[in-house]
């Protein structure tokens, strides 16, 4: 009796992709990608219209909000400090993370769990609290709030995603590479130096980009041990709390198109290394 | 997240003698050389701050100083403190109702993104993600625009002649931030269901089908079983996210009822109160990790990052 239903079904099935549940499926998956871009959208648009607060009706194209923006110097000071802070954020997360996963991925040994619990658990605990216990930390040695300060709690932070996606990418290393370069008599440092730096470089930049991003937008945690120290969202943050201003909106616009673009890149690039899935930021 | 990718290290292991002499060439002390920094930084700046954390809980504020005499007190005051109770449950309920919203937003779009979308699939997992590498601080500004009295969607339904006058309650409310918080934590929830989706092949539905099983039962039997693990680990990292989350309650939510993390910032910058708002983000975090103990056998490495 199975068998004969079962004929008439699967007939059913294939011929169901051109009918009413495809076009509810794509009408839901529209909505939900409509979710996720209409807040950005709202922010580019408010960007460019005239009215002083960012609100309806749109009014004349301008690009008055962008020029004042760069004028204020406070703000263009914080973009700099930000710019600063991620770019170290991205040396010390990839100089720390690389050689970690080399040894994660290519060499056996007893109590790899634990190393990776140690260098995951960052994930799980809330940032917030990150950021209040490394100000526990640094009450001991207050002469690091602020930049230094920064630095170390953003390397913390990106650590796991570097190592990672180092680790991933090197896993599926061909280590038929290494051996044919030994053949050839090449010295250790030679191999790392021809065969395996060139061939993990869209992995390092690919980490480099993630973690400048992340580090650049990063508020929390940088805002507790921040000092005096005032990075862009850190700036945001306080301009948020006397009201609404278009000038957000700029400076937005201007940031997202570059950490868009640039995490759109890494993404690609870690798809193809890894045949996996993207690499999640922390929220 | 103790399980090792084995398969895959199982490969690299049978991989030819020759790399292996070179790694073992390597030496002990390398692969010591190489962990070591990693792992002294993660303890300096990680495990030591947060057992000064613990260490803070059990002090006590007097007079405006520290008390460094072993007290239970600030654990008291939380579970008699009618303010921070409330915030804590508030968060739990908020944090709750996020997690479930979020599971029925994304299993749709994991599953479209895994099953149906074809050669557009790379793409549709990027556009998921991509937003989210944009500043967190300027997500939750933008919700401040729609949601706002005088924002998008007020002044756009008012425009239409939908509404008379602004829906007050759309920004500083629980439902604000809920909002915000399911906006932020979707994609977390669909990227581990798609990796599971992903794996189940469709050959193990045709057998179903064949076997005589409706679609619908092939789902239910096949396809829904296979994805618990990418459920599982979505709804505890939406949760715990959302739970410990400070600036979208604090910029969408408004004052009026707090959440667990800003009366942690409230101790810690208002009240000045250290060992109170340690103790407070301790509890936040023998939840989190009771929660994680509690579903640590779903929860796969892969899955996490």
């Amino acid at each position: 009796m199975a068998s004969v239903t079962a004929l008439p079904d699967r007939t059913l099935a294939a011929a169901r992709p051109a009918g009413s549940g495809r076009v509810f499926g794509l009408a839901y998956v529209s909505l939900v990608y409509a979710f996720f871009y209409i807040p950005i959208v709202v922010i580019i648009l408010f960007a460019f219209s005239g009215r002083s607060i960012p609100a309806l009706p749109l009014e004349h194209f301008t690009t008055r909000w962008f020029h004042e923006a760069l004028d204020d110097r406070q703000l263009v000071a914080s973009l700099w400090s930000s710019t600063w802070i991620a770019l170290l954020t991205a040396v010390m997360a990839t100089a720390i993370g690389m050689p970690a996963a080399m040894v994660l991925a290519w060499r056996p040994f007893r109590g790899k769990a634990i190393i990776f619990g140690l260098i995951l658990s960052p994930i799980i605990i809330p940032q917030m609290v990150v950021g209040i216990s490394l100000l526990l930390l640094f009450r001991y040695s207050p002469q690091l709030l602020g930049t230094i300060g920064i630095v170390i709690a953003h390397t913390t932070l990106t650590l796991c995603f570097s190592v990672m996606i180092f680790y991933s990418r090197l896993l599926g290393f061909r280590r038929s590479l290494i051996e044919a370069a030994m053949d050839l008599g090449a010295s250790e440092p030679r191999v790392f130096f021809e065969v395996i730096l060139p061939l993990t470089t869209p992995a390092i930049l690919a980490v480099m980009l993630l973690t400048f991003t992340e580090s650049f937008g990063e508020f929390i945690v940088a805002w507790f041990v921040a000092g005096f120290e005032e990075t862009l969202p850190i700036a945001i943050w306080t301009s948020l709390r006397f009201g609404l201003s278009p000038k957000i909106n700029a400076i937005a616009t201007l940031i997202m198109i570059v950490s868009i673009t640039l995490s759109a890149f890494a993404q690609f690039w870690i798809l193809r290394q890894t045949r996996g899935k993207p690499a999640q930021p922390r929220p | 997240m103790s399980t090792v990718d084995t398969t895959a290290e199982l490969r690299a292991a049978r991989d030819s003698s020759r790399a292996r002499s070179y790694m073992e060439r390597q030496g002990r002390w390398k692969s010591v050389a190489g962990l070591a920094p990693i792992v002294v930084w993660q303890i300096v700046f990680f495990v030591v701050p947060l057992a000064l954390l613990a260490v803070y809980s059990f002090w006590r504020l007097v007079n405006y100083r520290v008390d460094y005499t072993f007290t239970l007190y600030n654990y008291l005051d939380i579970f008699s403190n009618r303010l921070l109770l409330d915030a804590l449950l508030l968060s739990l309920q908020v944090a709750v109702v996020v997690t479930i919203v979020c599971a029925i937003l994304a299993y749709p779009i994991a599953y479209f993104i895994a099953k149906k979308a074809g050669r557009w699939r790379t793409l549709l997992l990027i556009l998921v993600i991509v937003p989210f590498w944009t500043s967190f601080i300027l997500r939750a500004y933008a919700w401040k625009l729609l949601l706002g009295e005088r924002g998008f969607i007020n002044s756009g339904l008012t425009i239409l002649g939908a509404l008379d006058e602004p829906i007050s309650y759309l920004l500083y409310s629980p439902v604000a931030t809920s909002i915000g918080l399911i906006y932020a934590f979707l994609p977390f929830y669909i990227l581990p269901l798609y990796t599971s989706i992903d794996k189940v092949q469709d050959s193990w539905l045709a057998a179903a089908q064949d076997l005589g099983a409706t679609p619908m039962r092939a789902f239910f039997e096949v396809t829904f079983p296979l994805c618990v693990p990418g459920l599982v680990v979505g709804a505890v990292f939406t949760f715990i996210f959302a739970v410990g989350d400070y600036v979208i309650p604090q910029l969408l939510g408004g004052g009026k009822s707090l959440l667990i993390a800003q009366a942690i910032v409230l101790e810690f910058e208002t009240s000045q109160n250290w060992p109170g708002g340690a103790a407070l983000s301790m509890v936040l975090l023998v939840i989190i990790l009771a929660i994680l103990a509690a579903t640590l056998r779903w929860i796969r490495m892969e899955d996490v990052v």
